[in-house]
């Protein structure tokens, strides 16, 4: 019978091409408009670690100023860096599987083959465990070793984008470069690896959460070795100074984010106590003189806690669902329409003997292939759309552009809506017209 | 000429549902139109704030260091020779960081009075050591530029000697001493260190997007150059000058460095440009969604029309061949639209209301112009009409003969 009911619902589109044309298009512009907005939402606020959601803590301690809060606007808030004996410190547990020390430095890369000019490299300067925690991609090579951590062993890992830069893409593994005028030995290239939003250091250092690259890796204790200031953003406060490198790695000064790997509650549980134990000590000995606020938080709180999606992908987001409802209310109406107009014939095929039901299932085809073919021109429509938003935020230092990208999931949730929502939309019609008594259509009129 | 409108209930309430359905589409249309348009005008007011700079003819570099051997200070003072010297530059200093963007921004927060007494401000705040205010283009409201001998370099031996005087923008002073004269006073750090406010400008844009608090809250601290292992020349070149200015820049400095290195290059343009990124791409968007509403929506009313027409060609007929005129079928279905438009906008209008006050309460937008929900309703109006027209002709076409026939 469904093939019956399909041919029924072609010859019907056929008769009013016009209106089913209004229709469809209708549908699709409404879908088109959700998918865009969905996807860039869905994009700019989704967690692009989601998978380690439970299992990676970002480390915070409120160290800050007792006299006023380290943001204003949000005074439960404890920076979201540490200063370095804090990082350290908490760094040398045992308890979570793997940590990484983070903090942007500056740094120049020279002596690669035909290189004349120096190039300037965004460098993070963190620890093995970094690429572990991260499921950071390798094109070629590998991250250094734990040991190479304590040496520090000058070993340097390259992003992908550096790498073509200077070697012109091929494997340099092993291969020698200056950095900061020291020889470093390349242990690593990164693959494409942009994750975004760059979650795991809100540190600016002119480079904001999207779009900005990390060019270069080392680890951290170079960061020592060669007294380099923080290039990110940092903040201090007190009265101590800071006009040596010594002085600012003992000062209050935050610049070095702390994530950790705890993967069962236990260890969390653990951890909290080892730095509340931390934090206890340390205040009797006069620091942390503000509330404790020790926490560990999962990157989706991260990620919320700093405002990395703006509220105007939501208010767009509501507009889209408005957009949305608005085509399907007009879809409602015109099929509702065209049913009814249709009601002689189904008032006879009534008399003929053809149940509700089966009234009904013909017309929920006819809506569901009609559905079907709004829905692919949406989808069509929102690719096009899509690149028009690519377009418009390319080039824009927020780098919106990168992240509106059509993945897959985005193209499923897209096809389910469209489909879920124009059946929806059908269902009355459909159920209105089974319902017409058949007498009244027989009569001539 | 009558216009009967009972018949037109009548028939509204004997079928209703098409035209339920048209008044929600209009509801939802009409609030979101209004609001749309009037957050699009609130964004297009904050890409129109000046930044009080010369944006056009101004742009800024940071020279880094490449190795542990760059003088900076000699370095500094080469690169600052030698764009005074450059043909078509009004005005270059060195400072900090580059204004408009996140590049070197430094953010701190002062109070009025010792011991964190009175409101504190959040501000950005450059380094000036010579020329800075000229090379900004930003005139002096009162007071006067820093001395020389106010720009302290660092004593060997002893560190960096702290700055003493300030200069505000009057945004900041007035934020800070509210209807008083800031000159002369002394505006305190966190540590309840004094800076003596020498000058107050005329308000202008400093780093975006750092903390620092409101827009025009910047201020000027003397710092003496060599401190740092970089430094940001900001040029300002004659009207039209600015990208020759800036090649020959760029190539000049870029090559003339063996241990340094440009780490960054923008224009003002540029970075007011990407500053203004988030509001445009907004507006726009904005725009384009709600025009396709609206065209959906009139999509909807011709539909609607266009069955009642279908629906009612015997009724249509019968009027015709009992004495109607083309005119008074034409104004039927003009008044039935009307009725729904008008059941529509009343619904839309306090829909709208009720949105935009749930956006001012929850995003902190102004309260909604009326002006905008008048002229939301007029425009819909008139795009409604205009939508049943066609529908509206044809049904005049309907000849009188239809009535007699039964078939």
């Amino acid at each position: 019978m469904i093939g019956y009911y399909v041919r029924l619902a072609l010859k019907s589109f056929r008769r009013t091409p016009g209106l089913t044309a209004l229709m469809a298009c209708a549908i699709a512009c409404g879908i088109a408009a959700c998918i865009v907005t969905l996807t860039v939402y869905h994009t700019l606020s989704g967690n692009p670690i989601w998978w380690k959601n439970g299992v990676l803590y970002a480390v915070t301690m409120d160290s800050w100023d007792p006299k006023s809060p380290y943001d204003p606007a949000q005074p439960g808030l404890a920076p979201d860096q540490l200063t370095y004996q804090d990082a350290t410190y908490l760094f040398d547990s045992d308890i979570p599987r793997h940590k990484a020390l983070l903090t942007l430095i500056g740094g120049a890369l020279s002596g690669a083959p035909g290189q004349s000019i120096p190039a300037i490299a965004f460098t993070d300067a963190t620890t093995a465990g970094f690429f572990h925690m991260f499921d950071v991609p390798f094109e070629y090579g590998g991250p250094w070793s734990a040991a190479a951590d304590r040496g520090p062993d000058p070993v340097i890992v390259l992003s992908r984008n550096e790498n073509d830069e200077l070697f012109g893409g091929a494997d340099s593994v092993g291969r020698s470069i200056l950095w900061n005028d020291q020889r470093f030995r390349i242990v690593g290239v990164l693959d494409h690896w942009r994750p975004e939003p760059k979650f795991y250091s809100l540190s600016g250092g002119g480079t904001g959460d999207f779009g900005g690259t990390t060019d270069a890796f080392v680890p951290f204790r170079w960061d020592v070795t060669q007294r380099h200031w923080p290039a990110g953003t940092f903040g201090c406060w007190g009265s101590s100074p800071t006009n040596t490198y010594r002085e600012l790695l003992g000062s209050e000064c935050v610049w070095v984010t702390l994530w950790v790997e705890l993967p069962t509650a236990g260890q969390r549980r653990r951890f909290l106590d080892f730095m509340n134990a931390y934090w206890a000590h340390q205040r009797a000995n006069g620091r942390f003189q503000r509330p404790r606020n020790n926490h560990l938080w999962k990157v989706s709180q991260w990620l919320k806690m700093h405002h990395v999606v703006s509220d105007d992908s939501r208010l767009l987001l509501r507009l889209a669902f408005a957009f949305l409802a608005v085509c399907l209310i007009n879809t409602v109406g015109i099929l509702l329409a065209k049913f009814l107009r249709g009601a002689p014939v189904s008032g006879i095929r009534r008399a003929l003997g053809a149940s509700r039901r089966q009234l009904f299932e013909q017309h929920l085809v006819e809506v569901a292939l009609l559905s079907l073919g709004g829905s692919s021109l949406g989808v069509a429509l929102g690719a096009l759309g899509l690149q028009g938003v690519h377009a418009m935020y390319a080039g824009s230092e927020a780098g919106y552009g990168a992240a509106a990208h059509f993945d897959v999931q985005g193209i499923l949730w897209a096809l389910a809506l469209a489909a879920l929502s124009t059946l929806v939309a059908g269902v009355y019609p459909a159920w209105r017209i089974g319902r017409v008594s058949p007498a009244a259509y027989l009569k001539s009129q | 000429m009558r216009i009967d409108i009972l018949p037109l209930l009548c028939a509204l309430r004997r079928n209703p549902t098409g035209a339920v359905l048209v008044v929600l589409q209009i509801a939802i249309t009409l609030a979101v139109l209004v609001n749309a348009a009037w957050i699009v005008n609130q964004r297009i007011a904050q890409i129109e704030q000046p930044t009080g700079l010369d944006t056009p003819d101004t742009f800024g570099m940071i020279v880094g260091a490449a190795s542990s051997e760059f003088n900076v200070q000699q370095a500094e003072a080469e690169d600052l020779a030698y764009l005074r010297s450059l043909p078509g530059v009004a005005a270059a200093a060195m400072t900090g960081g580059i204004p408009l963007t996140s590049q070197g921004a430094m953010g701190a927060t002062l109070w009025p009075r010792p011991g964190r007494g009175g409101e504190a401000e959040g501000t950005n705040f450059l380094n000036a050591s010579g020329n800075l205010l000229q090379t900004l283009d930003v005139p002096l409201i009162a007071g006067r530029d820093f001395r020389p001998d106010e720009i302290r370099t660092p004593v060997p031996g002893k560190g960096a000697q702290p700055p003493a005087e300030i200069i505000l923008t009057q945004a900041l002073a007035q934020a800070l001493f509210p209807g008083e004269n800031a000159l002369g006073r002394a505006v305190y750090t966190a540590d309840s260190y004094p800076l003596t406010v020498v000058g107050i400008t005329r308000n202008f844009m400093d780093a975006v997007g750092v903390s620092g608090g409101p827009l025009y809250h910047a201020a000027l601290i003397p710092f003496a150059p060599g401190q740092r292992s970089y430094y940001a020349l900001l040029v300002r070149a004659q009207p039209g000058r600015r990208d020759a200015v800036l090649r020959a820049a760029r190539q000049h400095i870029g090559a003339s460095h063996p241990d340094g290195v440009i780490a960054s290059l923008e224009t003002f343009s540029s970075a007011k440009r990407a500053f203004d990124a988030d509001n445009r791409n907004m507006a726009v968007l904005l725009a384009v969604v709600t025009a396709l509403l609206v065209i959906v929506c009139c999509l909807g009313i011709f539909g609607l029309a266009t069955f009642n027409v279908g629906t009612r060609t015997r009724q249509i007929g019968i009027r015709r061949a009992v004495g109607a005129r083309r005119r008074d079928v034409v104004t039927h279905f003009l008044v039935e639209n009307a009725i729904i438009l008008a059941a529509g906008t009343l619904l839309g209008s306090l829909l709208g209301l009720a949105v935009g006050d749930w956006l001012s309460a929850r995003y902190g937008l102004p309260r909604l112009d009326l002006a905008y929900l008048v002229g939301g309703i007029a425009g819909l109006w008139v795009v409604g009409q205009l939508a049943a027209w066609q529908p509206a002709r044809k049904a005049a076409t309907v000849p009188p003969s239809v009535a007699t026939r039964t078939v």
